[in-house]
């Protein structure tokens, strides 16, 4: 918890602080870093009632399309927001239709989903389709520090909302949810009402991630925004950096992040390579997750 | 652009010519059936059996496809004599997988491994992409474009030999299971998990067994592919993640299901391709609303 | 008195060298895992290498992945204008990509050297920035070229093209163009999209064996090559020539008897006949040890070459100089002449190559050569071609 408060005030200043020539250089990353470990707070919220996703993608690039077709008419922010309900409004949908689905059949569901929805924002004729859609920068690039606040500010209300429903009554009926969903039903829990709005909320952050996304690379296109890469990163980031919790997801998303860009950076050609052993080589030794570093005995709730 | 799509939806008799249309597609759609159905197995038994989610499948595939193409340049085999080989070494390599990275974490949550799986495709992948670079490769063998016709219908060499050869070897794999007794333990680990250890099989042997085999049937499949598609770090990918949707619908654990479900799902990809007008770029789509579809539907219905 | 002396000659010795050679950073900012940007980084170096020997000027590069996406390319750009601080920059190879660097190039104002990006939303993009020079000819050149062609084939008696389009961002640009053109050129047109990579043309080949086309165009990539060839031929389809358009061809094509007759267009070939193309091939020979298919390297190439005129004709490092002396560049590259002149649409000022660098070219045993326009024709085109 603390963690997690001190890496959103670092955030918050990061601008302000003396980082010299590689200000903009480090501006730039931590607002795709901001965006991606969003994402995966979103995702960690839905798989914390036993759902394992893999619409974020969708969920992700439904959002920056709503947000970029509104932006023009709406203005930035509320652009954002419908952004984020339309993407929640069709978690709504596959929530339900997924209801009975578990493990890898809800997996693949969700993604026969999003490999549906990418191939319809593909076709439809006011998408701007395979060419692409060119988006307006954040409140029209009036401020330039704008997109990178939205990112700081999507990523504070994932990671509040994430600490909100750890410490509320929702927490239990969540975990029970995961751990065995005819158990809790027997102990009281509206199961179904808790998966949904675990979809219905995660879904509305994706978006809400989506939409910023769009503001920052000006140009939106199918492939990259439904990306499957995407959606799988949403899922990694929060095995790496620890499950159920809120420190896991944020600062997993910031060190691969960070540690792609340095691998980059330095190795150039073949990083990947150390990438993936590196995965590997995190789950062998720490298979709680980098969390585990933390927390030594007990179940801390952040 | 239209007149010649109406053509198709004649009322009255279908003509020859439509008859012709149809059973060529379906011939189409069970051809390229044969390869789904190879790289579908291979991961119905690391699934199904082993209990993992083997994000690397697509790469054992890959793998596949470069000893073929290898081979092919430096000695001129042609790529279907290699298929013992590639299937050879992939066992291995499966195996050495099973041992030093699955192995250990077999106890852990599906989550985890999940994302060992993953970290191991981006290493395999990337470490193909420093060997031999991003490039498509094609190797050139004689009967590429060859085709046998009979009747109107035409079969295509290289899918006709990829499909033969895809039942050759799942009908040995599926006797296998059926009849030996290594087979049925396998085949009882894969229906329960934890039944068989109680039971005295020795479950370790099996695992390594099925992940091998597993490794092999997708190298088998990589094969194939170098000769109808290509050679590069990514060809495995698409593959995959047909072979994952297949697996789920015929149901996890249910080996013989992947066949028929590789079949359906082919069909439908066929009949899209040809019936619908522009199909070509909703084929994708089908495929995975036929797969959503049937997932929530069955699982509605199992209420 | 001799210690003066000594120090004044150092003194001149040092303001002679400085002022008899300019040294300038150069960003260099490509995908470098794909296929295409390592060409293109190739044939940067091989371009610098000669202008720093010729003495008089030296370039450095700094080189940096785009990543190619988006959410890397942005982050490198900003890292070479304020870590790196080089004022010119060489890049944008990916359409997409270029257009999201927009915004920061704008923001930063590099001298921005763009070698690829042939969508013409990139021009619509940097119409307003004039340190924007675009060598790579725009998309509405490419097709130029094409219907110049298709010109051509219809004269000499097609009248029905069937067309198989990718159904990506590559594949989708032009279609509709290309619809409209053709038809107005006196083509029926059959049009159908895929989905590249998927390997499956069977039912769009079987279906289009009713309209009997003379003509088979498909725009897609290299790994849709060899499908297309093997299953044209599986399914019967006799077309009068297969015309491809991907970026590039599938490595060992062209020793497989199915790329026979087959026709592609490219901005250059190794086998080209121009002097300046000769000499690029064997200093590539001699430094990387192969010969390149890629057009992309010798792009490279040039771009590094026509800068290293620019900074010796300006004497200076400062950006605008520099720009003033590229914009007046007229060289010779294995592409033909070089020089820059506002674009065809009057959007950007400085744009290099259009469409006359491409050209056709069909494999045949083993050999690709150029077979249009007749003026850059190796051999004549077989039409029909035998498959």
């Amino acid at each position: 918890m603390i963690l997690v408060g001190l890496l959103l005030l670092v955030a918050l200043v990061l601008p302000g602080l003396p980082l010299g020539e590689w200000r903009a250089f480090l501006l730039d990353t931590a607002q795709f870093a901001f965006l991606i470990s969003a994402l995966a707070l979103a995702w960690d919220l839905l798989a914390r009632t036993g759902q394992l996703s893999l619409a974020h993608g969708a969920f992700f690039g439904l959002g920056a399309y709503a947000a970029a077709l509104a932006a023009p008419a709406l203005g930035t922010l509320p652009a954002l927001l419908v952004g984020g309900v339309v993407a929640g409004a069709s978690s709504l949908f596959l929530g339900l239709a997924t209801l009975r689905l578990h493990g890898m059949y809800f997996a693949i569901a969700t993604l026969a989903f999003s490999e549906v929805m990418r191939t319809l924002v593909l076709k439809a004729p006011f998408t701007g389709g395979a060419i692409g859609l060119p988006v307006q920068p954040a409140f029209g690039g009036a401020f330039p520090l704008g997109g990178y606040y939205l990112a700081v500010g999507v990523l504070a209300l994932a990671a509040g909302i994430s600490l909100l429903l750890s410490r509320s009554r929702l927490h239990y009926a969540m975990a029970a949810t995961r751990q065995g969903e005819a158990v809790a039903r027997v102990l009281g829990v509206p199961v179904i009402r808790v998966k949904l709005l675990a979809f219905m909320i995660s879904a509305f952050l994706a978006g809400l991630a989506g939409g910023v996304y769009a503001m920052k690379t000006l140009f939106l296109s199918p492939y990259d925004a439904f990306g499957l890469g995407r959606a799988v990163e949403a899922l990694v980031i929060p095995i790496f950096g620890g499950l159920y919790t809120t420190t896991g997801p944020l600062l997993g998303g910031l060190i691969i992040v960070s540690l792609e860009t340095w691998l980059r950076l330095r190795i150039g050609e073949g990083y990947l390579v150390v990438y993936g052993v590196i995965l590997v080589l995190t789950i062998l030794f720490l298979p709680r997750g980098l969390v585990s570093l933390f927390h030594r005995k007990g179940a801390g709730h952040a | 652009m239209l007149d010649g799509r109406l053509a198709y939806w004649r009322l009255g008799s279908p003509s020859p010519q439509t008859m012709e249309l149809l059973l060529q597609t379906l011939i189409n759609g069970i051809l390229a059936a044969g390869i789904y159905a190879l790289v579908a197995s291979g991961l119905a038994l690391a699934v199904g059996v082993v209990g993992i989610v083997n994000f690397a499948h697509g790469e054992f595939t890959m793998i596949g496809a470069f000893i073929a193409y290898l081979l092919f340049v430096g000695t001129g085999l042609d790529p279907f004599l290699s298929l013992g080989l590639a299937a050879l070494v992939l066992f291995g390599v499966g195996a050495i997988t099973y041992l030093g990275l699955i192995r250990p974490v077999l106890a852990a949550p599906e989550l985890n491994q999940m994302l060992l799986t993953f970290g191991l495709s981006v290493a395999l992948q990337n470490i193909a992409l420093l060997l031999f670079g991003a490039d498509t490769r094609v190797v050139s063998t004689s009967y590429q474009g060859a085709t046998l016709s009979l009747g109107g219908l035409s079969f295509g060499v290289p899918p006709l030999l990829a499909f033969g050869l895809s039942v050759v070897i799942l009908g040995a794999l599926y006797g296998f299971l059926d009849r030996t007794r290594l087979g049925l333990a396998v085949r009882a680990v894969a229906q329960n998990r934890l039944a068989p250890g109680l039971l005295g099989i020795e479950t370790q042997r099996v695992y390594l067994l099925a992940f091998g085999l597993s490794a092999a049937l997708a190298g088998v499949a990589g094969v194939m592919l170098s000769v109808m598609l290509y050679a590069s770090p990514t060809v495995g990918f698409a593959y995959t993640l047909k072979a994952f949707a297949i697996i789920v619908m015929a149901g996890l654990g249910n080996l013989r299901g992947v066949v028929p479900a590789a079949i359906i799902l082919a069909l439908a990809e066929a009949l899209v391709s040809t019936y619908l007008p522009g199909g070509g770029g909703w084929v994708e789509a089908v495929f995975f609303l036929v797969i959503f579809v049937a997932l929530t539907w069955r699982s509605w219905r199992a209420a | 008195m001799r210690k003066v002396w000594m120090v004044l000659l150092a003194v001149l010795g040092l303001a002679g060298l400085a002022l008899a050679q300019t040294t300038v950073r150069v960003g260099v900012l490509l995908p470098i895992s794909t296929v295409a940007g390592k060409a293109a980084l190739n044939g940067v170096q091989l371009g610098v290498d000669q202008v720093n020997a010729g003495g008089k000027v030296k370039i450095e590069l700094v080189v940096v992945d785009d990543g190619n996406a988006p959410a890397t390319a942005v982050p490198a750009l900003t890292k070479l204008m304020t870590v790196d601080r080089v004022d010119i920059v060489i890049g944008g190879l990916a359409s997409g990509v270029t257009f999201a660097l927009s915004g920061p190039v704008k923001q930063y104002q590099p001298l921005f050297l763009c070698i690829g990006a042939a969508s013409s939303v990139v021009e619509q993009a940097f119409s307003d920035y004039n340190r924007f020079f675009h060598y790579h000819p725009w998309d509405y050149h490419n097709v130029a070229a094409a219907l110049e062609f298709f010109k051509y084939l219809y004269d000499s008696g097609a009248r029905r093209v069937a067309i198989l389009y990718e159904d990506g961002p590559f594949g989708s640009a032009g279609i509709q163009t290309y619809r409209q053109q053709l038809e107005r050129q006196g083509y029926t047109v059959q049009a159908e999209p895929f989905k590249s990579g998927s390997g499956s043309f069977t039912a769009i080949l079987t279906r289009l064996k009713g309209f009997r086309p003379d003509i088979l165009y498909w725009i897609g990539y290299d790994v849709d090559a060899l499908p297309i060839a093997a299953q044209t031929r599986q399914v019967g389809l006799e077309p009068k020539l297969i015309y491809g358009a991907p970026p590039a061809w599938p490595t060992g094509f062209e020793k497989n008897n199915l790329s026979n007759d087959i026709a592609g267009m490219t901005a250059w070939l190794p086998s080209v006949a121009n002097n300046e193309s000769r000499r690029f091939v064997n200093l590539y020979r001699r430094k990387f040890g192969e010969v390149t298919d890629e057009y992309m390297a010798p792009m490279g190439y040039v771009i590094a070459l026509s800068l290293g005129r620019a900074l010796e004709a300006a004497g200076s490092t400062d950006k605008d100089r520099i720009a003033a002396e590229l914009a007046k560049v007229q060289m010779d590259t294995p592409f033909g002449p070089l020089s820059f002149k506002p674009s065809d649409t009057g959007r950007t000022r400085f744009q290099g190559f259009n469409q006359s660098i491409w050209l056709q070219f069909q494999y045949l045993e083993g050999s690709r050569r150029p077979v249009f326009p007749p003026n850059r024709a190796a051999r004549p085109l077989r039409f029909p071609g035998n498959y």
